[in-house]
């Protein structure tokens, strides 16, 4: 079989089928790798020799016949995010460039009890403060779709390094979109789960209201398997909940006429001028596809999301503001070319994170700082979660009519290197349609639009709290119609 | 609403712990005063009523019972002490905090 087939339910048959090894496959993808690595950027480190281990680990058990889960073998592409046990973990940051980390992130222990493979760690946006990975203080990530174009942010490297073939799914994380944007970008499927269904423990936090662990794959189907392997109640991480351990079957095997049962909500506040012309024709196709299941729709309003940019943009860099304040450069690693002959510890705080931190992290870390200031508090942060309150309202108003809410996952198709760099808020006006779900917390995917022409165009699916087996679902009988 | 000003971004830098340099300290009062402008939309959403939603679950704040884990989830203390780039005797070593 070749990489380029391969999905996690393939790798599974072929692995059990004894059709190939996972070694045979894990060092096909190595190869493959060094080739498109000098075009694509998706990896700042590599795992190879750990990774021929862990391949080698469930050939064991596959030639002892012994019973393997759906993972078992299956190499991945970990964003750099996520702390492995012994292995880099720079968040794309200069501040954590010398870092080693201390222990495994438990979305990582439950992946190694299920023997997958970790090819390595992703390239991103510095501390996943970005829509481009531009900001990554290490390299550029190039779209395997058009290399003059970007991945998508911030978890660019995973979303590419799927597309590209280079892994056969991947784990990002998501606190504005930065699972569901690059997803989109790069035409691959991108699920961020519900607030409180997978652990954030060993994920370097960025907005811990909002952050979730999600998932990188080819395939609706991939997603429902990856996403049940990592999803659970976990005791280090006390936002999550006890219905992360209630996910069954369903995720895997949706039913045909539960699915057919489902109203999905177009809300108008998403389908607006700014779009970009291809997206809208793309979306209205992928519409006019889903409706050819059976499916009933249905026009809403969510009156608020206009809101949601200014809210995130408060709420967001104040979270972050204080979660980076253990970045001190005493801790973690050593931070390059500062004299640690300073006469004062808080001379040291200030060189280490002035050269540790790029432009867009003090940029956020400032910003938060600002709006949590004596005196702006109640006009930003305060206001600012009052409107969150409103934006979910919206959508449990919504949710009362309807299963799921479809819309574009992004206003545009990928833009050009250097396009918004210099204009912060262009920027963050990519994420337009992907925040309001963290701003709710509800579960959100990505899925390409089949059949579409030129750069790949995402729809995004919106579902209910802890309701993942709804968007998946549609999602599974969406791939499989014929285009 | 008030606008940060140079004198305003240096105090925030400060609090933060954070040096710009010069042509830095110019970008980001052009950059955080569109952004603050963008958040004047804000203001015309009525708020009165609304009770501020301070996290991202409805998950209520509970404590949990002081039980030692009997897993195996403790961290090497000494992986951790090697990350540190100084120390000494296994503490971690920093300059004087008081001048």
């Amino acid at each position: 079989m070749h990489i380029r087939d391969l999905t996690i339910k393939k790798f599974n048959e072929g692995l059990t089928n004894k059709e190939f090894t996972a070694l045979e496959m894990t060092k096909e993808i190595f190869d493959h790798i060094e080739n498109k690595e000098p075009e694509i950027g998706a990896f700042i480190s590599l795992n190879k020799e750990e990774a021929f281990l862990q391949a080698e680990k469930a050939d064991i058990k596959i030639a002892k016949d012994e019973p393997v889960e759906l993972l078992a073998g299956v190499p991945l592409a970990i964003k750099d995010n996520m702390l492995i046990d012994g292995l880099p973990a720079t968040a794309g940051s200069k501040m954590l460039e010398n870092y080693k980390a201390s222990y495994d992130a438990t979305v990582i222990k439950k992946l190694k009890a299920a023997d997958a493979v970790f090819l390595g760690k992703t390239n991103m946006d510095e501390f996943a403060m970005g829509s481009s990975t531009e900001t990554s203080a290490f390299k550029l990530t190039r779209n395997p779709h058009d290399l003059e174009r970007v991945p998508g942010g911030s978890s660019g490297g995973s979303a590419a390094s799927v597309a590209a073939n280079m892994a056969v799914a991947g784990l990002g994380s998501d606190t504005g979109g930065s699972i569901r944007q690059p997803a989109g970008f790069c035409g691959v499927v991108g699920l961020k789960p519900t607030y409180g269904a997978v652990s954030r423990h060993g994920l370097i936090a960025m907005a811990s209201s909002l952050d979730q662990i999600g998932t990188f794959t080819k395939t609706a189907e991939d997603a429902a398997i990856l996403f049940k392997t990592i999803a659970g109640r976990d005791k280090f991480d006390a936002t999550s909940a006890p219905e992360a351990d209630k996910y069954g079957d369903e995720l895997l095997a949706p039913k045909l006429e539960d699915i057919k049962g489902l109203t999905v909500g177009l809300p108008e506040e998403y389908f607006i001028d700014g779009i970009e012309p291809p997206v809208a024709k793309a979306v209205e196709r992928a519409i006019e596809h889903i409706k050819s299941l059976g499916i009933k729709f249905k026009k809403i309003k969510l009156p608020h999301t206009k809101y949601a940019l200014s809210c995130y943009y408060i709420i967001m860099p104040a979270e972050v503001s204080s979660n980076l304040a253990r970045f001190d450069g005493i801790r973690y690693g050593d931070v390059s070319a500062v004299d640690k002959k300073l006469k004062s510890l808080s001379e040291l705080y200030k060189e280490n994170r002035s050269h540790g931190f790029g432009a867009e992290v003090k940029r956020r870390v400032i910003l938060g700082t600002f709006v949590l200031s004596s005196g702006y508090y109640d006009a930003y942060y305060a206001k600012a979660q009052k409107a969150r309150a409103l934006i979910k309202k919206d959508f449990d108003e919504a949710f009362k009519d309807v299963d799921v809410i479809l819309t574009p996952t992004s206003p545009t198709t990928a833009f050009k290197f250097g396009e918004k760099m210099n204009d912060p808020l262009s920027m963050y006006l990519s994420d337009i349609f992907t925040i309001p779900a963290n701003m709710a917390g509800l579960p959100a995917i990505s899925i390409p639009v089949k059949g579409s022409e030129g750069l790949p165009v995402g729809f995004q699916l919106i579902g209910k709290h802890w309701r993942e087996a709804d968007i998946l679902g549609i999602g599974q009988y969406y791939e499989r119609l014929h285009y | 609403m008030a606008d940060i000003n140079k004198k305003s971004l240096e105090h925030l830098a400060d609090l933060a712990r954070l040096k710009l340099e010069t042509g830095e300290e110019e970008k980001f009062l052009k950059d955080l005063g569109n952004i603050l402008d963008h958040f004047k939309e804000l203001q015309e959403l009525n708020t009165d009523e609304i009770q501020p939603m301070t996290g991202g679950t409805s998950l209520k704040s509970v404590m949990r019972g002081d039980e030692i884990f009997e897993e195996d989830h403790y961290i090497d203390a000494d992986k951790i002490r090697d990350q540190f780039p100084e120390h000494q005797a296994g503490h971690l070593k920093v300059p004087p905090v008081f001048e």
